[in-house]
């Protein structure tokens, strides 16, 4: 809130603060020069006045003087006119900012849009709570003692913007694979730097509080210098450990633990030594209900909950770890080559590799990043939660001490549903859509009421991987029947019979395929009439009898499908005349598919540089390739309709066209054939892919036909 | 964790380049930046968005691909799943636990199998099919179903901008 306020106002450019500096520190040199020359003019000669303030300048000294005395004089003269002081001062400040940019030019050029957020933002931040300290908890009187504590802050706020800078770039430069090695030396030669002067500093604070100021002010110096020098230590850790990695061939099996230790150790002495640091201020400032200690209590509160989040987290991360190395045990030689494969995770030759379940291999690091945020197999989704942890549970589950051998399984998944929503939670990637962070928490309530009807609950991975056995054997049936069905049955034999038998009931044409929701009866779908049952429902709409607080947030879009379901009710019979030309495009494909081997696309493919100035000049030509082919193509299917039928647009609905406009059959015609010409340039990986494509094509069409 | 990501992006980039999926085109805007990627895809074959050519951005997390990147078209295309800002809804770009009713079987979400190739298939797909049951685009959903002549009529718009013709 406070940076939101300062951020209105108007500054100045860098320019003008200096040229303005510039003339406001020579105008009070210029009057320390005439008052001087006035004064000594006045002792020299006393009846000459006549050397006047305009003269005074090019009046050549002509008293023997010792030059330093004469700029000692000089000093007192402008010390004690305040106003000269206020010039020198800002001066100051222009000098630091003056090297600040001198820095930020050398070692970072030009800044990012995001980086110059965030130093604007930290230093707003900076300035407020520094404002508060010195004011509010410090309850400075004295000038003197404020411009100390400034010139104190000021230092430290360069050096803190710095380091943000570096952090900043660190993370940036990260992210790209092509960065010379000068640009990370000069970084981490200005992070040394700030290291030395924070120690430089530390020792300033030491001897400052010893001699001067007493232990508290000690304290308060000390902990910001240490902050500090937390912040950069660990910047300068990532960085190392970065840089080996990436000069590393291969994997480097242990990099994720390092940092996540280095992570967890900075981050847990950041926040304690700054709970410690606001703590004191609290506790020594004496000012109980002032504005100041609301502030500080704030962030007392805010630094406690970072602190007991991390915690928690990293409560997550051992469970994990542990239950890993106890169930998956390390593949052996033979599985490895048998498996001769790469990790799945991170595309990477795997030299030990640890087992699942299911058989599939996996790094051990890869592994447990993935089993932080999920318990399931990333490559068959079978569910991996601790059958034994099912058996063991018991209601004791809010066990801190840790002595529980583990949490079943259920509270297992909540647990890590909410740990990981809780942590892993990106704003910007869930928000744009989902609308509260309770959407995840009641995740698994939903999960309970929907699934366990009547039987033991069922993990929704594990549910789909039967379902996907089922639909092996019967690619026809939607997933939907399937799913509904296995939640009655819980087994993929019951089901399979069941699909045999005919029991199970698969929707009316309409339904295109999953309709889950249909379990979890929602006000939208209750309005649905049967026949044209296709109504947008909108994503997550089923959980409002669930959890009033999501209904809320969806219930413009609510609105919206019960409109739509309406209208629906309305148009009956044109929405069942629509379905036809629905169902045609897709049987076409089936016939139609992965034509279009005209040009050879692939022109460019088949070569990835090592310059990445040349793999970028390819990439764009490929693009510019793709559009003009693409371009040619519909001129010149323009062309073939345009001598039928100017306005004829409707692709779709191909059947239409194909008997209003016979020569449009032909070009089809034409177009199927080309697509068996030999000598096609495409790749096997192309043509599996083309084949998948078209696979997917033919079971989605089968499905309609056998709808209708 | 951006150096595994750098890696896995750098692997998929390369496979991509060498052995590119019929109709898409994807690599990095800027090699200095290799966690923003553009991609083109070509409208699928007989549907109404056959012959377009549609550029989306492609955004990853600085831990991928333990999560799924955003994806978002920088073109007008109106479809059921495509926000009218361009954001791309499909279930395999969603994360795992992201889905609060089990409303998309797991089975079809993010998992670190998936990569940029699958996604961009899958949206290819998405355009041949569009799912009306998740409408992102209610409007675009709704035109569908009952207009058909009319969604092919803008599609065809949309086909003829993104070739800048
Ligand atoms: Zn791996
Ligand atoms: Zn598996």
């Amino acid at each position: 809130m406070p940076v939101v306020l300062l951020e209105r106002l108007p500054l100045p450019s860098l320019r003008t603060y200096v040229t303005v500096s510039v003339l406001l520190t020579s105008c009070a040199i210029y009057y320390a020069h005439l008052a001087q020359n006035v004064a000594l003019g006045r002792i020299s000669d006393p009846s000459s006045t006549q050397t006047n303030t305009d003269g005074a300048p090019k009046t050549p000294p002509t008293w023997p003087k010792t030059s330093e005395g004469y700029f000692y004089d000089k000093i007192a003269i402008l010390i004690g006119e305040g106003w000269c002081v206020w010039a020198l001062i800002n001066m100051a400040y222009c000098c630091l900012i003056l090297v600040g940019k001198l820095i930020q030019r050398i070692v970072f050029g030009k800044l990012r849009v995001s980086e110059q957020q965030h130093v604007k933002d930290k230093f707003l931040n900076f300035m407020f709570y520094k404002f508060i300290f010195i004011f509010g908890v410090m309850n400075v009187q004295n000038m003197d003692e404020v411009l100390l504590w400034c010139t104190w802050f000021s230092v430290l706020c360069l050096l803190h913007l710095l380091t943000q800078l570096c952090k900043d770039r660190f993370e940036y430069l990260s992210f790209s694979p092509t960065i010379p090695l000068s640009h990370h030396v000069k970084v981490l030669v200005l992070l040394a730097v700030i290291q030395t002067n924070c120690a430089f500093l530390l020792l300033l604070s030491v001897f400052v509080g010893y001699v001067y100021a007493g232990i508290n002010i000690f304290a308060f110096m000390a902990a910001e210098c240490i902050l500090l020098m937390t912040k950069s230590m660990y910047v300068i850790v990532r960085y190392a450990i970065h840089l080996w990695d990436m000069n590393h061939e291969g994997v480097w099996e242990n990099r994720a633990i390092y940092v996540y230790y280095a992570e967890l150790i900075f981050e847990l002495a950041t926040l304690s030594i700054d709970f410690c640091h606001h703590l004191h201020m609290l506790l020594w400032g004496h000012i109980f209900l002032s504005m100041a200690s609301l502030v500080i209590c704030m962030q007392l509160r805010y630094l406690f909950h970072d602190f007991q989040r991390r915690i928690r987290r990293h409560k997550n991360y051992l469970r994990v770890v542990s239950s890993m190395e106890a169930r998956f045990a390390m593949a052996t030689k033979e599985e490895l080559e048998d498996n001769n494969d790469d990790c799945a995770i991170c595309w990477e030759g795997m030299d030990t590799a640890r087992k699942l379940p299911c058989g599939h291999l996996f790094h051990s690091a890869c592994l447990r990043s993935w089993l932080e945020q999920d318990t399931s197999c990333p490559t068959c989704r079978m569910n991996l939660s601790d059958p034994s942890e099912r058996t063991t549970q018991a209601p004791v589950t809010g066990d801190i001490n840790g002595n529980e051998p583990r949490p079943d399984a259920q509270n297992n998944d909540l647990q890590n549903q909410m740990t990981n929503h809780f942590f892993h939670f990106d704003g910007s990637r869930y928000v744009s859509w989902l609308p509260s962070f309770s959407v995840e928490v009641t995740h698994t309530q939903i999960l309970g009421n929907g699934l366990d009807v009547n039987l033991a609950p069922i993990h929704t991975s594990q549910l789909d991987n039967m379902a996907r056995q089922v639909q092996e054997v019967f690619p026809t049936v939607p997933l939907s029947s399937v799913v509904d069905d296995l939640r009655m049955t819980h087994s993929v034999e019951l089901t399979i019979e069941n699909i045999i038998e005919g029991r199970v009931t698969i929707p009316p044409a309409g339904f295109p395929s999953r309709t889950h929701q249909s379990l979890l009866t929602t006000p939208a779908s209750a309005t649905t009439p049967p026949p044209g049952g296709a109504v947008p429902v909108p994503m997550g709409s089923g959980s409002v009898p669930v959890l009033p607080s999501q209904g809320v947030n969806l219930l413009p879009s609510l609105g919206g499908a019960a409109m739509a379901a309406d209208e629906t009710r309305e148009n009956g019979a044109d929405l069942m005349d629509g379905h036809d030309g629905l169902n045609e495009p897709g049987a076409r494909n089936l016939l139609l598919f992965g034509d279009s081997k005209e040009e050879p696309s692939a022109m460019y493919g088949h070569r990835f540089s090592k310059s990445a100035a040349e793999r970028e000049t390819m990439l764009g030509r490929r693009k510019e390739h793709m559009l003009e082919q693409a371009r040619r193509r519909f001129a010149s299917r323009q062309l073939s309709q345009g001598c039928v039928d100017d306005n004829s647009t409707s692709y779709a609905s191909l059947d239409h066209q194909e008997n209003l406009y016979p020569s449009l059959n032909v070009d089809s015609a034409i177009r199927f054939t080309s697509a068996h010409v030999p000598g096609s340039e495409a790749s096997d990986g192309q043509q599996d892919i083309a084949n998948s494509i078209r696979e997917r094509a033919y079971l989605a069409a089968q499905r309609r036909m056998r709808h209708n | 964790m951006a150096g595994s990501a750098l890696k896995r992006l750098m692997a998929e980039y390369k496979q991509l380049t060498l052995n590119p999926p019929e109709g898409i085109v994807a690599g990095p805007v800027d090699e200095e930046n290799f966690f923003e990627w553009e991609a083109l895809i070509t409208g699928p074959e007989e549907t109404c968005f056959e012959g377009g050519v549609f550029a989306a951005k492609l955004t990853f997390p600085s831990d991928y691909p333990l999560s799924p990147p955003k994806m978002k078209f920088t073109c007008d295309i109106f479809h059921p799943n495509i926000y009218s800002d361009g954001r791309v809804c499909i279930s395999i770009l969603h994360a795992p636990g992201d889905d609060p009713m089990g409303y998309e079987s797991s089975a079809e979400r993010w998992s670190p199998v998936q990569s940029v190739e699958k996604i961009l298939l899958s949206v290819v797909s998405m355009l041949a099919e569009p799912n009306d049951e998740s409408a992102a685009n209610v409007d675009a959903a709704k035109t569908w179903r009952d207009n058909r002549a009319r969604f092919n009529e803008i599609a065809h718009q949309t086909v003829r901008k993104s070739l800048g013709l």
